[in-house]
């Protein structure tokens, strides 16, 4: 402290200077007209006698200029001395630091990049998306016709636009060969909700987005890039897709994602198309854009209203619908906040972390873990990271470091540490032996967590799924939807296809199905029998899947019963369906349900009812997680335009991939195909959140384990220096060195145990927030507690043992000569 | 005999000052006339070294020092003894005689 005040005081210094010596001067001057001489004379003696007062001056200056240099230097010196005599301690400290400051970086960089970032679009919270809701059907939430988004976008008074949209996978084929592309259908008014225009060109014109009018395309910035260089010229060039030409006539900003990061192409659908016009449509998802100052509760009680009444124009279709509305980013952008919050909140607790280095490293795994994150290549260090570090460091600095200071002790730190810390004897320090206990607490918690997802995905890796999901490899062949106005076409185009791939050499067998196996899904339907006196106390809910024949052979699900079903030529008047195992014995009893026919509730006229052709074993499709519930199997090939195509291979399936994409260019020259993965890669991808949680988990938890030991280690080493005198009298005194060990040991490993006992407590309340992510493991599951709480102890052990020993090797005659 | 600067009589200076200061709270100008005066005119302090060694002294907390009014009405900083500078003093006294009693001895052996 003394070096800044004589700089600031540097003027008030010579002040002072000046006006020690004037007075010497003077006073001198004084005795000299005392003895006799006139003032003049008096004074000039005066100066003369006192010499150089200017060289003086300069010397008073030097000796309070070297106790700035001094000063600082002896602070250095004194630093590198105390850093020197307890290395443990300071190592712990550097560690801490580093850990925590490395953790946090990123994290924050997480968050920085997928949240604080302002999203490229205005006033988000504007932003709706609005739902239809049957709640007298099993599936209630369905997407909307296009003529009820027209109705509710005119009719309601609280949006300023309401818009749709839905994505297909095409091919674009203007190119020498047919490139998969995603395009979005919209409906009018698509860039108007969302705010903004395109980087180039414009939005799409009245005529345009009039049936007849134009074929007008956007681009995605991407696609821009990937086709044309980002050459500006590609304004007003061609595009073929699904056999349709259109204009290129805007190219989208390259922060523009939507509906999807890989949406390549925007398209307006016209909503006075003939083929838009029925109610029972189930084409788009729709969003809209609230007036300004118009509440949530506002919108929904309007669109009430409207719905109420299109309820009553139109009975048939639109009496039982319900409209909801949710905040387009509000939810799930508030859940993501605080859960990373509460992720940063702990490690600040914790203190823990690694340096900017270890930082950057660590970003780069969150971007390959997360890779399905929104936004993710947007994360990286950059100076908001580095400044948040800055900003860490400096709280953390003064928090570890004030705080025990301020509240510790009141004798002087610097006095105590430089001379007398041999003479004191601190036998206990409860402020830090409080903060290694929370330490150890935190420790626990998090591995407590991570452990059960571990576990779950353990018991996940022993589930017996019912399907064989090796050797399958899995794509998609690009259509339209266009194609589903005539359905036999498109079966037949379909088994076509399925025959030439499983003609293939190398292919045992070609099927397609609607969903894949094993990646989470639903869509379970209402169903009764057509035949017999009809059951209507009890309803028949059951999963539906619609696949072609060949499926049961090539995820080799076993046929118990019957036979295998067969595809039927037109699926719109009679189809075979086959059930499993859990519907024969949940619905039919002991009666036989060969031959009996099944049909929707309510009719929607797309499913003719389905003869029961054979029962099948039990698989868990639906993820595998999930215990096999009753499931029907509608045998058709053409679930849509565009099933995923499944063929087991003899050998490993990517193999294969080249093979499927030659011989589907040469049946379909039009078409391409695309994602093609093996199964197991979809299965795994399905768990890829789950495993990212638990990667973080555990790297959050060996953060917070290795801080527990290094602050263990830490405080107890400071301990065992503080106190060696102690032990050297006991020494002298006859105490065993096995004694002096066992005495460190069990003080760390108390202080452990007190923190394990909080942390499991804690552990217990945090697993239920976990508890929709476990499988095969409760939340409270003894055995991972305590494990976790072994190991924490064991390492505990570890962290104690060598500063308890190096107790124990203190030489008693060399301590008491110190003193 | 002018008190200079040397390395010999650095201390020696040193101890003079603190003596002088022992007797109560006294500017540079009565200390220099103090010493002065009791060395009966022998010893004649140089401001040049003076007050480099006052200030050193206060630095060290030897010295305590404050500013007041003179006799002649004029501000002047004022020096007094310290706690530390007692003790200080005490030891350099001591070394003082034991060092002039130890040239005694050699002069009066080499009588």
């Amino acid at each position: 402290m003394e070096w800044w005040k004589s700089l600031f005081r540097k003027r008030a210094l010579d002040a002072q200077l000046d006006s020690e010596l004037r007075f010497h001067i003077e006073e001198l001057t004084e005795a000299n007209i005392a003895a006799g001489l006139t003032p003049e004379e008096a004074r000039r003696r005066a100066v003369l006698e006192f010499g150089g007062r200017e060289q003086i001056k300069e010397e008073l200056r030097d000796v309070h200029r070297v106790s700035i240099v001094e000063g600082s230097l002896a602070n250095l010196k004194s630093a590198f001395r105390f850093i020197r005599k307890s290395p443990s301690f300071s190592i712990t400290v550097i560690l801490t630091l580093a850990l925590g400051i490395g953790a946090n970086s990123a994290v924050f960089s997480a968050i920085d990049g997928i949240l604080l970032r302002p999203l490229p679009f205005p006033n988000g919270d504007q932003l709706m998306e609005l739902r239809q809701y049957n709640p007298k059907t099993r599936s209630p939430r369905t997407r909307l016709a296009p003529v009820r988004l027209e109705d509710w976008n005119r009719m309601n008074s609280t949006f300023q636009a309401i818009t749709g949209y839905y994505t297909e996978d095409n091919s674009e084929t203007s190119g020498p060969l047919p490139e998969k592309v995603t395009q979005a259908f919209v409906t009018p008014r698509f860039l108007q909700v969302w705010g903004i225009s395109p980087a180039l060109g414009r939005d799409f014109t009245r005529e345009e987005e009039h049936f007849g009018g134009p074929n007008a395309i956007l681009i995605s910035d991407r696609f821009w890039r990937r086709r044309f260089g980002a050459d500006p010229n590609a304004l007003g060039k061609k595009l073929r897709v699904n056999g349709f030409s259109s204009s290129i006539v805007g190219v989208m900003p390259a922060s523009f994602l939507f509906p999807d990061r890989d949406v390549d192409l925007w398209s307006a659908v016209p909503p006075d198309a003939p083929i838009a016009q029925s109610r029972e449509w189930t084409w788009y998802l729709a969003i809209g854009r609230l007036k300004p100052g118009v509440t949530l509760e506002q919108a929904r009680a309007n669109l009430a209203t409207v719905q109420k009444q299109l309820g009553i124009a139109f009975p048939k279709t639109d009496a039982d619908l319900i409209v909801a509305i949710e905040p387009l980013l509000g939810g799930s952008r508030t859940a993501i906040v605080s859960q990373l919050l509460t992720e940063v909140f702990v490690l600040a607790l914790a203190g823990a972390g690694l340096g900017l280095v270890v930082a950057n490293a660590a970003s780069k795994v969150f971007r390959t873990l997360a890779a399905d994150l929104p936004r993710i290549e947007e994360i990286g260090l950059n100076w908001r990271i580095v400044l948040y570090s800055l900003v860490c460091s400096v709280l953390a600095t003064l928090i570890c470091g004030l705080f025990p200071a301020i509240c510790g002790t009141r004798r002087n730190v610097s006095s105590s540490l430089t001379q007398s810390s041999r003479t004191q004897v601190t036998t206990r320090n409860p402020l830090q032996w409080l903060l290694v206990g929370v330490q150890v607490a935190l420790a626990v918690t998090l591995l407590a967590g991570a452990g059960l997802l571990l576990r779950s995905f353990q018991e996940l890796g022993r589930v017996s799924p019912g399907f064989d999901a090796s050797h399958v490899l899995t794509f998609h062949i690009s259509a339209s939807y266009a194609e589903t106005a005539d359905w036999k076409g498109l079966t037949q185009r379909i088994d076509r296809t399925i025959d030439s791939l499983g003609s293939l050499p190398g292919v045992e067998t070609a099927a397609t199905d609607g969903t894949l196996p094993g990646v989470p899904s639903h869509f379970q339907i209402e169903l009764n029998f057509s035949e017999g006196q009809q059951d209507t106390e009890r309803k028949i809910v059951a999963e539906s899947r619609f696949v072609s024949p060949a499926y049961f052979a090539t995820m080799r699900i076993p046929i118990l019963s019957g036979e295998l079903c067969r595809e039927s030529p037109d699926s719109l008047k009679s189809i075979n369906v086959m059930v499993n195992r859990s519907f024969a014995n949940t619905y039919l009893g002991e009666s036989t349900a060969l031959g009996r026919h099944l049909q929707e509730v309510p009719i929607s006229g797309l499913l003719p009812p389905g003869e029961i052709r054979g029962i099948v074993g039990d698989a868990r499709e639906e993820g595998l997680h999930r215990e096999p519930g009753p499931t029907v199997y509608w045998c058709t090939s053409a679930s849509g335009p565009d099933p995923f195509y499944l063929i087991r291979t003899r050998t490993e399936p990517m193999a294969m991939a080249e093979t499927v994409r030659q011989k589907i260019h040469e049946i379909e020259p039009a078409r391409s195909v695309f994602n093609i993965a093996p199964l197991t890669d979809h299965l795994d991808e399905a768990f890829a959140e789950n495993r990212l949680r638990t990667v973080l988990l555990a790297f959050f938890a060996a953060t917070a384990v290795s801080l527990a030991c290094v602050g263990l280690y830490g405080t107890l080493s400071y301990s065992v220096n503080v106190r060696r005198r102690e032990v050297g009298l006991r020494l002298a005194l006859g105490a065993l060195q096995g004694q002096i060990v066992k005495q460190f040991l069990f003080q760390g490993l108390g202080v452990s145990f007190l923190g394990c006992v909080a942390g499991s407590v804690l552990a217990a309340a945090f697993a239920r927030v976990l508890s929709g992510m476990l499988y095969g493991v409760s939340p409270t599951d003894v055995t991972t507690l305590l494990g976790v709480v072994v190991l924490v102890l064991g390492v505990a052990a570890v962290a104690s043992l060598a500063p308890a020993i190096r107790a124990a090797s203190v030489e008693p005659m060399q301590v008491l000569r110190e003193e | 005999m002018t008190v200079q600067k040397s390395d010999l009589l650095q201390g020696t200076l040193d101890l003079l000052i603190l003596k002088t200061v022992a007797l109560g709270p006294v500017h540079g100008y009565g200390i220099s006339q103090r010493i002065q005066q009791v060395s009966r005119e022998a010893l004649q302090v140089q401001q040049g070294s003076l007050y480099p060694a006052l200030h050193r002294l206060e630095k060290r907390g030897w010295l305590q020092a404050t500013w007041g009014e003179s006799e002649s009405g004029r501000q002047a900083k004022y020096y007094r003894l310290s706690a530390k500078g007692r003790k200080q003093l005490q030891i350099e006294e001591s070394e003082w005689n034991r060092l002039s009693e130890a040239i005694g001895l050699v002069l009066r052996t080499a009588e």
